[in-house]
């Protein structure tokens, strides 16, 4: 594998991690500037994290997290890596979130046209830097 | 231009492959078989720029390639030392249709996909695309000189890859100086000599044969061949000589990939759709080159009972080697239609058509990453000797297991018990789901205080275990063994689905650190650490640990008073720091796994999956009294309802025995009759004598008392071994 002298930079992403019936997710709006990956009917994660984050749901659980690592890359880095190591299709839309193994790893991604959010859970931070090289 | 064969410089033309500059020169990869020049048959292998098993008839020649002929018999040798090639690469391509085989049924079948407004990705082993298998998914994998490609069409795979020569099976077939008849037009194009040619069957176009008449008997010669003999059809046997032989009995589809493919969305067209010409019975010599297998071996085989065609080949290895049945399985097929009176079909395909390097095995592959909990550094920078377990990379000891065992039953330490199961759960119907899953009445457990609980399957054996924790009203937290959280989290998200009930669930186990204060002067650093007054036994609170928040849950699994500090798993390492700096003076020290595991044998606490088995109930691990029979409903609960009315045949069991332990894993007889195996033991520095736990047979209905383990005498024991009145830890 030939490695980049300096390759990108993963560090701990702070979200606000809300479960919470699906309806009340598909309801919510969240404040311009921040990125809302919805990583499953009942879970959602916005980064940067929500000041005050409510949702139409009493029995939500709402956590302010620190539990992924990770970081924007540029598109072509992006690409560049799950050609190689990333066996289903990437979203072509923009932006798309999309999940699965990416490099062996469980890997979230959130494409935009400049850029790219990759991000894993902090116990595979390691294996994410060795792996999520050009 | 040249190459170096067997160290032996050798000239090649523009345009040469390997074998072709190789025969050109009077000189062969391997001892003999018949040569096809089409990348089917095993006869042209040889190591190619120390890759073995290369066919050298589909590589191009090029100056300073070193080819090494293989061994007349054996294996080429493995590679001297050890090599560190650089990695192979994997590159990832979606698209509608894959198109195998670029001739003229692969193009037009190419053309045809793209006019129909397809995306289609063509790959060509003429072009050093080689498709070496086709994987659910589906997955077309090819070799490249750029590295593997791994192709994902969404529609259709069209294997366009035409039809092989079949070779001849008959005496002398191993024999130099056979060709089928496409390879010696191709090596007659290319200015090789052939010398004197025999045909038999279809002859070669555009070259001057004497043409061999009637049935083919077997090929003479001494290493090469001199002559082939036929007999004709008045039963008279003819010999032409002849410096080579060329072949020409027909077409098989090359569909190996077809076959490989079943199931999934690939068809052949062209030659590869066509049916095979059946050659006839073969009635000696070797049938399949590649792993030996001769006419002798199928008779003995049908003898023997198998007659179906996938059957043969598993007890033969015909159609297993290198060509996977290319040079072979039409007179296997033949030989059975002979026997069996009917024509079975190919046998199934699998990956690999062709031989790969480990490296182009496992392009695009990883090891499975191991989690590691945000203390790891600390761990490594602690000297631990670091191992997987549980799934985690985990400490098992830092250098003296013995100083970290006094450390807890007498002073103080820390342990990092990140990797336990961590899940919340709420909402309005939080307590129905939790009193269906656990067998214990949940609606008693009061807010601000945890239970230690067993999780049953639906047979009612236990395959986890951990603690339910209750935050208030409809919203609780659960935790599990490191090992079994995944699985718990699915087995509590499919029993919620099922039963639709009205819950949110969130796995925390990545997100939360948890660090285990224990030993006597635990409530002491805990108090310098700013919590004057912790929790009692089985109760929980929220606080400020050292500046970090944690839920503090005071529990026991070392025997000695113990907190979990559960916390924001970002904080773990400021915490951990702050916990090892305030106990200095208390004699602090951080345990690992296996001082951990010990501490608890002493207090006989089972380990899930170490001292119980895949049907383990409560009662035969001795732990009826987690099991609430009174409650109507719980998953398991009539399958232990039911397996009560059996009598107990086996039961978890303490003993205890003079001296050093014996391994984990000993057998246990009573007399002279084996009666279990011991799972779990430790020679205790405590207690000075050897504590273990262990399955052993009920005899007359009863638990022997004395027992042997390892030939050795030992007693069964209640349990807990070590403060049995929990004093220490309950303190």
């Amino acid at each position: 594998m030939t490695r980049l002298a300096a390759g990108p930079v993963f560090e701990r992403v702070l979200t606000t991690r809300i479960v919470a019936m699906p309806a009340a997710l598909d309801a919510a709006r969240w404040p311009a500037g921040h990125v809302a990956l919805r990583t499953a009917a009942d879970e959602v994660l916005i980064t940067p994290p929500l000041a005050d984050a409510r949702v139409a749901d009493e029995h939500a659980i709402v956590l302010a997290d620190g539990s992924f690592f990770g970081g924007w890359i540029a598109p072509a880095l992006a690409l560049a890596v799950l050609e190689r190591e990333c066996e289903w299709e990437v979203p072509h839309a923009r932006p798309a979130f999309a999940q699965g193994m990416v490099a062996g790893l469980p890997v979230k991604l959130w494409l935009e046209s400049e850029r790219v959010l990759v991000l894993v859970a902090a116990p595979f931070a390691h294996d994410l830097a060795e792996r999520f090289v050009a | 231009m040249r190459i170096i064969v067997d160290g032996t410089p050798v000239e090649f033309a523009a345009g040469d492959n390997v074998l072709g500059a190789m025969l050109r020169a009077g000189l062969r990869p391997t001892s003999g078989g018949c040569l096809c020049l089409g990348g089917d048959c095993p006869h042209c292998l040889a190591t190619v720029d120390g890759i073995a098993y290369v066919r050298t008839c589909q590589t191009a020649a090029r100056p300073g390639l070193i080819v090494q002929s293989f061994p007349d018999d054996g294996y080429p040798p493995l590679p001297a030392g050890s090599t560190r090639e650089p990695a192979v690469t994997a590159r990832n391509i979606h698209c509608d249709v894959v198109v195998i085989g670029q001739g003229a049924a692969g193009r037009a079948a190419a053309a045809a996909a793209r006019q129909a407004g397809k995306q289609v990705v063509t790959l060509d082993a003429s072009a050093g695309e080689e498709v070496i298998g086709i994987y659910a998914g589906p997955l077309v994998v090819a070799r490249t000189a750029a590295g593997m490609l791994h192709a994902h069409p969404r529609v259709e795979i069209i294997v366009a890859t035409g039809a092989a020569e079949i070779q001849p099976v008959a005496p002398g077939n191993d024999l130099a100086g056979i060709l089928t008849a496409r390879a010696a037009e191709a090596l007659v194009a290319a200015g090789v000599d052939l010398g004197r040619v025999v045909a038999v069957g279809t002859p070669p176009a555009g070259i001057k044969v004497e043409q061999a008449e009637g049935e083919l008997l077997r090929f003479e010669g001494t290493l090469r061949v001199a002559g082939v003999v036929m007999r004709d059809r008045n039963g008279s046997e003819r010999r032409y000589a002849c410096d080579t032989a060329v072949v020409g009995l027909g077409m098989q589809p090359r569909d190996a990939l077809l076959r490989m493919g079943q199931g999934l969305a690939v068809r052949a067209v062209g030659d590869a759709a066509r049916a095979s010409d059946m050659p006839p019975c073969p009635l000696a010599g070797t049938v399949c080159a590649c792993s030996g297998v001769t006419v002798a071996d199928l008779e003995s085989a049908w003898q023997r009972g198998f007659h179906e065609l996938e059957l043969v080949k598993r007890s033969t290895l015909a159609g297993t080697g290198t060509c996977q049945g290319m040079a072979c399985m039409p007179h296997v097929r033949s030989f059975l239609a002979a026997r069996g009176g009917s024509l079975q079909p190919p046998f199934t395909a699998r990956p690999v058509t062709r031989q790969l390097t480990m490296g182009e095995a496992s392009a695009g592959s990883h090891h499975q990453a191991v989690p590691r909990t945000a203390l790891d550094g600390e761990h490594r920078r602690l000297g631990a000797q670091m191992d997987r377990i549980g799934g985690w990379w985990r400490p098992w000891h830092y250098g003296n297991p013995l100083r970290e065992y006094w450390a807890v039953r007498e002073a103080v330490s820390i342990g990092d018990v990140s990797t336990l199961g961590k899940m919340q759960v709420s909402g309005p119907d939080a307590l129905e789901l939790l009193e269906r899953l656990y067998p214990t009445r949940v609606k008693s457990i009061a807010p601000g205080t945890a239970r230690y609980v067993l999780m049953l399957n639906d047979r009612g054996y236990i395959f986890d275990d951990g603690l339910i924790c209750c935050d208030g009203a409809n919203r609780y937290s659960l935790t599990f063994t490191s090992g079994g959280a995944s699985f718990a989290e699915l087995w509590v998200r499919d029993w919620a689905e099922s039963w639709k009930l009205d819950v949110r669930i969130l796995n925390q186990t990545m997100a939360l650190g948890a660090i285990n204060v224990t030993g006597p002067l635990a409530k002491e650093l805990l108090a310098r650490a700013g919590l004057p007054n912790a929790p009692k036994y089985m109760q929980l609170a929220s606080a400020l640990v050292a500046g970090v928040q944690c839920r503090v849950h005071r529990l026991s699994f070392t025997g000695e008073l113990s907190y979990e500090l559960h916390h924001p798993a970002e904080h773990s390492v400021v915490l951990w720091r702050q916990l090892l700096e305030l106990g200095k003076d208390l004699g602090i020290k951080p345990h690992g796994l296996q001082t951990l595991l010990q501490l608890r044998l002493e207090k006989g606490h089972i380990i899930v999956g170490q001292d119980s088995d895949f049907d383990s109930t409560a009662r035969r691990v001795d732990m009826e009294w987690a099991v609430k029979l009174d409650k109507p409903e719980f998953v398991g609960r009539q399958a232990v309802v039911r397996t009560n009315k059996v009598s107990l045949d086996r039961q978890l069991t303490g003993f205890e025995m003079e001296g050093v332990a014996p391994i984990e894993g000993s057998s246990i007889h009573f007399g002279s009759e084996y009666a279990g195996y011991v799972t779990s033991s430790f020679t205790s520095p405590v207690l000075g004598k050897a504590v273990m736990l262990g399955w052993l047979r009920l005899f007359d209905g009863k638990l022997p008392d004395a027992v042997l383990i390892d030939g050795r005498s030992a007693q069964r024991v209640p349990v807990p071994f070590y403060d049995k009145a929990g004093g220490r830890a309950r303190v």
